[in-house]
């Protein structure tokens, strides 16, 4: 990963990272916040609903208290516990009821059985249970003749109690819980009412044929305002938790797959005097808002993310340009330094660190020209020197014996003709040795200064190393004690080389193994691919050389042996060059040596 | 009060043009008008002319609404409802009612959910007759479980009125059945009753739910009122059975035979007689002599009015 992209990753996550932590924090909030607020409405709708069942109780009680104390309802009262005889009055609780604009109404006699009833007229004479006589108002499901139920407010007032009476005739009145008690609920707008009647759970003597598993939750049993309540299935298992625990319960419910029609419902158990929960009000404030706000929070977050990565990208490329493309640059020109091209320059864009580095890389190129330049001369001056100093070595000792020869001849002038011919034929021969020798030696120092330049063929190195090996084993007497090997892959190592100029580096090579063996040895000729290189190794098991000796080896005109040029190596080197290779030389003292060749393998 | 259609002789024309064709019987009256219905005295009566010259007829009115224009003088003659009786006695009505003519039954269909004789024995001793004749009919019914009345008969009381929940269960023998629907006139006191009768056998381990027999098509039970057609017995009976759908003649005339006939029908429990409820009338101040037919209705023919001053 380059420093761009480690920017660009960097910078993404920071905006990404603040990005959502900020839009968590919000979103949590909101949470939070609406969350209160549902449960503050909650609590304030509950307050106002137990504020109207008051209101509705004292109307249910005022109404029968009313009832039970008209004179009608006591003349009544008192013909019934005189005579007995409830026929007469089997409408009356219809005509008391619509009247006082009950749903419900039922006079008892003083024997306990029904004696009129306005919602199950043909009810008279079963015997209605008086359990709640100390209850100004409560809680009750009454049975209707349809077959259902109904939950009612009741409230029951006896009518003309006396001491003279054993049993007073009771007037129980009642109005409906149903949907318009729910309409007159004060609910809050986004606010949704519903109330929730459990079936009657108890095996009737009226109704024997119902079974005990008679409280499945039935979801046509949940109704609001206008009806039946759409995903009432959704509010089960809230209702049956509120059923069972007999508490006020609230939950989320997610009335839909869609979030934006999720729920916070609480539902409320209505209790009889007796504490078992006869129904359930659900209150569900619709979590749309705050879904909504969540989901506009988010597209923004998602849009700030976005936007923050874009400006991320913008701020990777414009560090990129402004760092790491400089970086670059520095890294391509010290690659051209390392290859060799030291002219190399970056420009100075700025005057920040990059711009430091990128001029003290100037410098530092504009100082390694100039040294290599001042090395250059120096090693030319001392290439000079020493080729001067080699020059006038080599040339040094022919010319002596030419002088000498030339100072004999002079001193032989003197002589007689015949000793004069002796000297000047001595002379002459010494003379003809030493110029041929001078010759050989220009003839060398030409050799080396005029390489010629390789014609490149496509060969197997193979064939080059038997050449030679076969021109060295063949012209080794017999019994010398230097042994020649070699050890070749079997699969051809092909080379582009100049074969004539190869055959004469490796020539060197053997015979520089062949001179550093004097007393026998091993010499080796091997080959091997190396990757995408082909080596070379002549090795031998002579004297070996010393670091300091390896490091000078392929100076021109360095030679260790006692007569010789110094040229050989450089030549080998030189022609190694050429052909894009590299040679190096692996010894120790006593160690013998190994030349290693290294060229390009020829693609196929 | 009108002859019935088998006795209908013809349809004549005056003939001279000037008043439309009409129906002739050989009642009191002739039909001078459909709506509202007029009737006007029949001259050729072979039982002589009756005194009242026209008789005009108002039709669905309600029992309340009879009773005030009885009471501020639109009507001369008005009904009573059996249940309406004593609230009309105690409203000082002057009132005619008959002897019981109409009979209160439950017929049970015999097919389908309760063709099992069983069952509809359990219902027959389910059913709850004091309940009906002492509230809702205000005691003014007569409980039998007989299809003709003890009066014309004398044998009635060898039917057992009485209710019996212990046995029903134990005839009923746990078959459970469907809810079974009871069919009613759409008017309140069969309403009612039909409600008690539906609470009745929910004692018993019936699930009834009560309907309109106007709208309900398929009918478990129906609450009917069968009329006494005549005062013979044998004649009664078979035009009783003939309304419930046994056209089988009544043959025997003795009421050996005719207490086997009923029995053996009555055994079937495909009716099961409740009550027999008078048929009553409320006159006005100036209606003389009103007497009602052996099947209640009123005999118009010997009705005389008191001159309005």
């Amino acid at each position: 990963m380059n420093l761009r992209q480690k920017l660009l990753l960097l910078f993404s996550l920071t905006v990404a990272a603040a990005v959502a932590a900020v839009a968590w924090t919000v979103l949590v909030r909101i949470r939070l916040v609406f969350e209160q607020r549902d449960q503050q409405e909650t609590a304030l709708f509950v307050s106002q609903f137990q504020r109207e069942f008051q209101h509705r109780s004292a109307e249910v009680a005022a109404a029968v208290d009313h009832i039970a104390a008209s004179e009608r309802v006591r003349t009544m009262a008192f013909q019934l516990v005189q005579s007995g005889d409830a026929a007469p009055y089997l409408t009356e609780a219809q005509t008391l009821a619509q009247d006082a604009q009950l749903d419900f109404l039922e006079i008892v006699g003083p024997d306990g059985k029904i004696v009129s009833s306005a919602q199950w007229p043909a009810r008279f004479g079963y015997f209605e249970p008086i359990a709640w006589v100390d209850q100004p108002t409560f809680l009750k499901t009454e049975d209707l003749p349809d077959g259902t139920s109904a939950l009612g407010l009741f409230a029951i007032r006896a009518v003309g109690r006396s001491e003279s009476t054993a049993q007073p005739v009771h007037i129980i009145g009642g109005k409906r819980l149903d949907k318009s008690f729910l309409a007159d609920l004060p609910a809050a707008p986004g606010m949704q009412i519903a109330l929730y009647k459990e079936a009657d759970q108890s095996p009737s003597t009226e109704q024997p044929h119902l079974g005990p598993d008679f409280a499945v939750f039935d979801p046509k049993r949940l109704i609001n305002a206008t009806g039946e309540v759409p995903y009432a299935a959704r509010y089960e298992h809230l209702i049956d938790t509120a059923f069972n625990s007999r508490q006020e319960t609230s939950a989320i419910l997610y009335l839909t797959d869609h979030r934006e029609d999720s729920v916070n419902a609480t539902a409320i158990p209505l209790k009889s005097d007796r504490g078992e929960v006869l129904a359930v009000l659900t209150v569900s404030i619709s979590r749309s808002g705050m879904v909504q706000a969540q989901q506009h929070i988010r597209a923004i977050a998602y849009g700030v993310a976005a936007g923050g990565i874009l400006f991320a990208i913008l701020c990777s490329l414009w560090i990129a340009a402004k760092v790491s493309r400089p970086i670059e640059q520095l890294a391509r020109a010290a690659e051209q330094v390392a290859a060799g091209n030291w002219e190399t320059h970056v420009p100075e864009r700025s005057r920040d660190e990059v711009g430091l580095l990128a001029r003290s890389f100037n410098h530092m190129t504009a100082e390694l020209v100039s040294q290599r330049e001042r090395l250059v001369q120096t090693e030319r001056v001392a290439a000079w020197r020493e080729l001067a100093r080699r020059l006038a070595h080599e040339l040094k000792n022919p010319l002596f014996p030419l002088q000498l020869t030339v100072e004999n001849l002079i001193r032989a002038r003197a002589l007689s003709p015949e000793e004069f011919d002796e000297v000047f034929r001595e002379s002459t021969q010494t003379l003809g040795m030493e110029i041929a020798n001078l010759k050989t030696i220009i003839g060398r120092f030409s050799d080396f200064s005029k390489m010629p330049k390789p014609e490149l063929e496509r060969i197997d190195v193979r064939e080059v190393l038997d050449r030679v090996f076969s021109f060295y084993d063949a012209a080794t007497p017999d019994g010398n004690a230097i042994h020649f090997q070699t050890r070749f892959p079997t699969e051809p190592l092909l080379i582009n080389v100049d074969p004539e100029l190869i055959h004469r580096a490796l020539c060197n090579l053997v015979l520089n193994a062949m001179d550093a063996m004097p007393n026998g040895g091993t010499l080796t000729l091997s080959t091997n691919e190396n990757g995408e290189k082909v080596e070379i190794r002549v090795a031998d098991t002579g004297e070996g050389m010393t670091p300091e000796e390896c490091e000078r080896l392929f100076t021109p005109y360095y030679t260790t042996k006692q007569h010789g040029t110094g040229l050989g190596l450089a030549i080998v080197q030189s022609v190694i060059a050429d052909h894009a290779g590299t040679i190096a030389v692996e010894s120790r003292p006593a160690g013998g040596a190994t030349f290693v060749i290294t060229l390009p393998r020829s693609s196929c | 009060m009108l002859a019935e259609n088998q006795f209908l002789i013809q349809l004549t024309d005056a003939g001279d043009g000037k008043h439309p064709p009409c129906c002739v019987g050989t009642g009191p009256f002739q039909l001078a008008q459909g709506l509202p219905l007029s009737l006007v005295a029949n001259e050729n009566y072979w039982g002589g002319r009756p005194f009242v010259d026209k008789v005009e007829i108002v039709t669905h009115r309600s029992v309340r609404d009879q009773w005030l224009d009885l009471s501020v003088g639109r009507a001369d003659l008005v009904e009573v409802p059996a249940e309406e009786l004593r609230q009309a006695q105690q409203q000082h009505l002057t009132v005619v009612s008959s002897p019981p003519v109409t009979l209160l039954a439950l017929a049970v269909s015999d097919s389908s959910l309760l063709s099992n004789p069983n069952l509809r024995s359990a219902i027959a001793l389910a059913v709850d007759r004091s309940a009906l004749s002492n509230v809702i009919f205000q005691k003014q019914g007569e409980v039998t479980a007989s299809m003709l009345p003890g009066a014309l008969t004398g044998y009635s009381f060898l039917f057992p009125t009485d209710r019996d929940l212990n046995k029903a269960h134990e005839v009923r023998g746990g078959l459970n059945t469907p809810p079974l629907t009871l069919a009613a006139e759409n008017n309140p006191i069969m309403q009612l009753a039909a409600q008690r009768l539906a609470l009745n056998l929910h004692e018993a381990g019936f699930n009834v739910q009560v309907a309109n027999a106007a709208t309900v098509l398929h009918k478990d039970l129906a609450l009917l009122q069968l009329t006494l057609a005549s005062s013979q017995p044998q004649a009664a009976l078979e035009s009783m059975l003939r309304s419930v759908g046994v056209v089988t003649p009544v043959v025997e005339n003795t009421p050996a035979g005719l207490y086997k006939t009923e029995r053996e029908f009555l055994g079937t429990h495909t009716l099961i007689p409740l009550l027999y409820l008078p048929r009553a009338f409320a006159i006005s101040g100036r209606v003389r002599d009103l007497r009602l037919s052996p099947d209640g209705s009123p005999i118009l023919a010997g009705v005389s009015l008191e001159d309005a001053q």
